[in-house]
């Protein structure tokens, strides 16, 4: 003769058996502070510039004096701590930007000012920029974060005065 | 051997303890809900980690400036860093201090001292069949005049690829400054 289950195995059956989490959480106790110290918060960038090359005899033949004609017009950008000034090569005027308010440049400006540079002069990709001793570097890389992301990817620092006065 | 014990009575009214009963099983904390957040958590910090050094080590107590476009190092390039503090430069990745800023502008032995420095890590790199890059940590509110003078200075060292330190940001207003 069968026996039916007993007691126990039917209760066993019923039962909610909830799984055991507790080695889970020790494992997510371990593993979310270490990744919370290695996470990258901050992420850096950097910015390349390029130095003036030292300047060639002039005296080299017509070739060269051919090339320099068909190449693009070298725009110059000048920081100052009250203005920014834009100088296209062989142009007689400079475009001014005045600042907003004592010591907030006019970036705004500036960014249109370089998209138009860059429809005009399509083929040019590099910006000479110079900035006064006195402007904030900060000034200095968003000018030249402003040239860069308006399609102009080479920068040229330029380390002195002298020459921009003079051409001015 | 005497034991002490403590009776405690439990046939008191409603307030007092009940007796459990055998059966009776105690009640878990539910920690599914809080399960589920770190799952999301882990995933999250999983998806979003980044092993490199470089992009971690923002010099301490330096507000660098914030930019939208980002370059590479040159290939074969190594970078030697310098961290321009408002009062103090310091040197390579071991922080090795050089002087303030007007000793770097007027004290000759300072920037003898650098400029040993400098060309020294420039001929090590270049013997390594590599490229000498500067990378160059300023703080934003130094101004124009010292970091120019740098980058003079660091180009008598064989340095031609210079390179600024930024925060990256995907947010173009906040370069404008609108």
């Amino acid at each position: 003769m069968a026996y039916g289950p007993s007691q126990n195995r039917t209760g066993s059956q019923h039962e909610h058996r909830e799984p055991n989490l507790i080695p889970i959480m020790n494992l997510f106790i371990v593993i979310i502070p270490m990744l919370m110290t290695i996470m990258v918060s901050v992420h850096l960038a950097m910015i390349a510039i390029t130095l003036p090359a030292p300047s060639t005899d002039a005296s080299n033949g017509g070739e060269e004096e051919e090339q320099m004609e068909e190449s693009p017009k070298m725009i110059t950008l000048a920081l100052f701590p009250d203005r920014f000034e834009i100088m296209v090569e062989g142009d007689k005027g400079v475009t001014e930007i005045l600042q907003l308010s004592p010591g907030r440049h006019d970036f705004v400006t500036l960014d249109k000012n370089m998209a138009e540079l860059k429809i005009a002069h399509e083929k040019q990709g590099t910006i000479e920029v110079l900035p006064d001793p006195t402007v904030r570097f900060d000034t200095l890389l968003r000018s030249i974060d402003i040239c860069k992301s308006n399609d102009f990817p080479n920068i040229k620092y330029l380390t002195a005065l002298t020459k921009y006065y003079r051409a001015k | 051997m005497k034991r002490a014990s403590v009776r405690v009575d439990r046939s008191a009214g409603s307030s007092g303890f009940t007796k459990r009963s055998r059966g009776m099983k105690t009640r878990d904390l539910n920690i599914t809900s809080l399960i589920d957040i770190l799952t999301i958590l882990l995933v999250f910090m999983i998806k979003n980690i980044s092993m490199d050094a470089s992009q971690k080590n923002a010099p301490e107590g330096m507000l660098l400036p914030t930019t939208i476009t980002r370059n590479e190092l040159i290939e074969s390039g190594k970078a030697v860093f310098v961290k321009i503090y408002t009062d103090k430069i310091l040197y390579g990745a071991e922080n090795i201090p050089v002087g303030s800023l007007q000793d770097f502008i007027s004290q000759q032995d300072t920037r003898q001292s650098l400029l040993r420095l400098l060309q020294m890590e420039a001929r090590s790199i270049m013997a390594m069949n590599s490229q000498p890059c500067l990378l160059i940590q300023a703080d934003k509110d130094i101004p124009c005049r010292y970091i120019t003078e740098f980058i003079k200075f660091s180009a008598q060292a064989s340095f031609a690829n210079i390179y600024f330190s930024t925060i990256h940001s995907e947010n173009k207003e906040e370069v404008l400054g609108i």
